[in-house]
């Protein structure tokens, strides 16, 4: 099941690359690269371009609808008419090796997956989902980048990206249970909740575990962790292998069927919310029986039932809302986390008016672990500084560890002094002024 | 004779065939694309699929303007495509002339708009062609993603529009019927070539734009 980072490319890679593409066509697929009018519209939508544009450079390689195009070209010449006559003249596509390093750039370095790019698109083209299919076909011809490769073949082999196997997680969480003074059950059977933090919040954000603990205490429900179900990020979605998908998915299957739970919430994760909302349901249609809520719309839910009450706002200063992409725009959950800040915040101002048009941290879809793209990754900061500097405030509210790992990273990288807080932790704390 | 031998022959058969490859085409490339089916999707939806497909067809052509920065940036896309496919679908089917001719095909009547209606229509699209095709010589994503058929697109219909004007307005006299004659026969190439090029993505909106709609309803977003 290892994910590859092969050096050396050559025609077998190709081949596979090739192959893979062609085999993900379906209607959804050959409607966006037929669709595509090749207006440019896109580019200004992408945080990537406009980086590079706002520091004074154009790459216009960076067009999201040009990130697609060797996949057109693949479509094209085997399924259109034109297409397969041009092939059948020897005028077809013909993919170097170095193309693929070319291509690698376009697909991992370069796109979060973010979406932004499908909501501006006059033809309504998710590239998004072309970029993916890109990402899975050098997957499948062993050429994932070194770091990613690392940290998914990690989540394979010790349940975790960050290494974190089921020792080292119940150490944490006695840690975190001591040092925060929280309650957290574990392995609890029968449990109605199951909660899967993130190794990027467990390792590095661990108050956002405890204050996610609080929360459910307080709210009154019969939770539990799991020590089989201990990891929630997907990094079979980043490097877009469907064999690691699945395998870090029926941990969780297994981990939920285990303690017999009804819902499965999901931490401040992007990738987590999105593996176990709409992707689980078609890897396992039969036994995948479970609401998945992410702790954002699970609060939103408790508050609304007045089954957790808020006393006070907590956040003093001007505060925006950065968005996570794959709980938001691509989840659904954008109008909760401004809700629940309307009663945390005694200033919030939004730095977008439709939420789905807020911009990507930059380090999302597994461009954050991946060194070689640290350029990119800062270029698109300064799209998303644009933003946070519209509403004038310092303190930014996320509610996605990876966003506030990438946004945290890039704004010591270029000497910001933005403070990035987790929704979580705010809750947990105007909870606990209650009492 | 010739002039009028041609001018039968660029409105009658040439024009009905190039129509026959027209819809046989585009047809064809349709229910390809259709044909290719998808996989099932067993995650229930957070939001109705279904509406928000329609509701995207219907509205999003008037929606690029709530991306304010993108707009503001690409006015000239977004205005001049406006304008442009305004007046191109204006033209090709309310212009007195065209009314005619098409009531003569299908046997309906079309509606007709006033002459000065389809003088602004007939320069606010030529104008705007213009506009985008040197935008896109210019801009440099846009050089990298344009390809020779949108040139080609983009000259062939200039002239159609450039002839169309010629014929009626500008020039009149003598020359009428070559003219005429002309503006129908490259008419009929654009027809012909339709299928065959990128200026076929009005059927794939229809299908590229109700994902995005069905997605977005799956994701419960409203944008
Ligand atoms: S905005 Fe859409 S149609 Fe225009 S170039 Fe980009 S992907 Fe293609
Ligand atoms: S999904 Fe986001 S990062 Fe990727 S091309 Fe589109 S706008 Fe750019």
């Amino acid at each position: 099941m290892a994910v590859l980072s092969k050096e050396e490319i050559g025609q077998e890679e190709v081949e596979k690359f090739y192959q893979f593409c062609k085999k993900s066509i379906d209607m959804e697929v050959a409607s966006y690269l037929e669709a595509c009018v090749r207006c440019g519209i896109c580019a200004e939508a992408c945080l990537f371009y406009m980086g590079e544009n706002v520091s004074g450079r154009i790459d216009p390689t960076l067009t999201p609808a040009y990130k697609a195009d060797l996949l057109r070209e693949i479509y094209k010449e085997n399924y259109t008419l034109l297409g397969r006559l041009k092939k059948l003249f020897g005028f077809g596509v013909k993919i170097k090796p170095e193309e693929l390093k070319e291509q690698a750039r376009l697909a991992f370095y370069t796109c979060t997956n973010c979406d932004r790019c499908t909501k501006a698109c006059p033809m309504g083209i998710d590239t998004p989902r072309l970029v993916s299919i890109v990402r899975g076909a050098l997957t499948h011809a062993g050429l994932t980048p070194k770091d990613l490769a690392d940290a998914t073949n990690l989540s394979v082999e010790k349940g975790s990206p960050l290494g974190v196997d089921t020792q080292t997680f119940l150490q944490r969480l006695e840690f975190i249970s001591d040092e925060y003074e929280v309650n957290i059950p574990i392995d609890r059977k029968p449990s109605e909740y199951l909660y899967i933090p993130s190794s990027i919040e467990l390792m590095k954000f661990p108050s956002s575990v405890a204050s996610a603990a609080k929360v459910l205490n307080r709210a009154g429900v019969s939770w539990s962790m799991s020590t089989v179900a201990h990891e929630a990020t997907n990094f079979g979605l980043f490097a877009q292998s469907r064999e690691v998908t699945r395998e870090m998915l029926r941990r969780v299957l297994q981990g939920a069927k285990d303690l017999g739970v009804k819902y499965i919430i999901a931490p401040e994760c992007g990738h987590a919310y999105q593996s176990m909302r709409f992707i689980a349901p078609n890897v396992f249609p039969e036994e995948w029986d479970f609401e998945v809520l992410n702790i954002v719309e699970l609060i939103d839910r408790m508050l609304t039932e007045g089954r957790l009450r808020l006393k006070g706002k907590v956040l003093k200063e001007t505060a925006t809302l950065h968005d996570s992409c794959q709980i938001g725009r691509r989840g659904g959950v954008l109008r909760e986390p401004r809700r629940i800040l309307k009663e945390l915040a005694e200033d919030f101002r939004d730095s977008v008016l439709i939420p789905e048009h807020n911009i990507c941290c930059g380090g999302g879809g597994g461009v954050l672990v991946i060194g070689d793209a640290d350029y990119y990754r800062q270029k698109a900061f300064i799209s998303k500084m644009t933003l946070f500097d519209k509403t004038k405030a310092r303190t930014v509210v996320c509610y996605c560890a990876n966003c506030m790992l990438a946004l945290t990273k890039s704004s010591q990288e270029l000497k910001r002094d933005y403070r990035f807080v987790s929704m979580v932790e705010l809750v947990a704390e105007a909870l606990e002024e209650e009492t | 004779m010739t002039d009028v031998a041609f001018y039968d022959f660029v409105r009658g058969p040439l024009l009905r065939f190039a129509l026959f490859v027209f819809f046989l085409g585009i047809a064809y490339r349709f229910f390809r694309v259709l044909f290719l089916g998808l996989p099932p999707d067993y995650a229930k939806p957070k939001g109705n699929p279904y509406l928000m497909a329609v509701k995207k067809i219907v509205i999003k052509p008037t929606m690029g303007w709530t991306f304010n920065e993108i707009f503001s940036r690409r006015a000239i896309n977004f205005i001049g495509g406006f304008l442009f496919h305004l007046g191109f679908i204006g033209l090709t089917f309310f212009v007195p002339a065209h009314a005619l001719l098409w009531k003569e095909i299908t046997g309906i009547p079309f509606p007709v708009l006033p002459n000065i209606v389809s003088d602004i229509l007939a320069y606010a699209a030529l104008g705007s062609l213009i506009a985008l095709t040197m935008h896109r010589a210019l801009n440099p994503v846009l050089k990298l993603l344009t390809g020779k058929d949108e040139y080609f697109a983009n000259f062939l219909i200039a002239m159609i529009l450039f002839t169309g004007l010629l014929a009626t307005r500008w020039a009149g006299g003598g020359s009428y019927i070559w003219l005429l004659s002309l503006h129908m026969f490259l008419a009929d190439l654009l027809i012909l070539y339709i299928p065959f090029s990128r200026l076929s993505h009005f059927v794939y909106y229809f299908l590229s734009v109700g994902f995005m709609g069905w997605n977005a309803g799956k994701r419960g977003v409203s944008f």
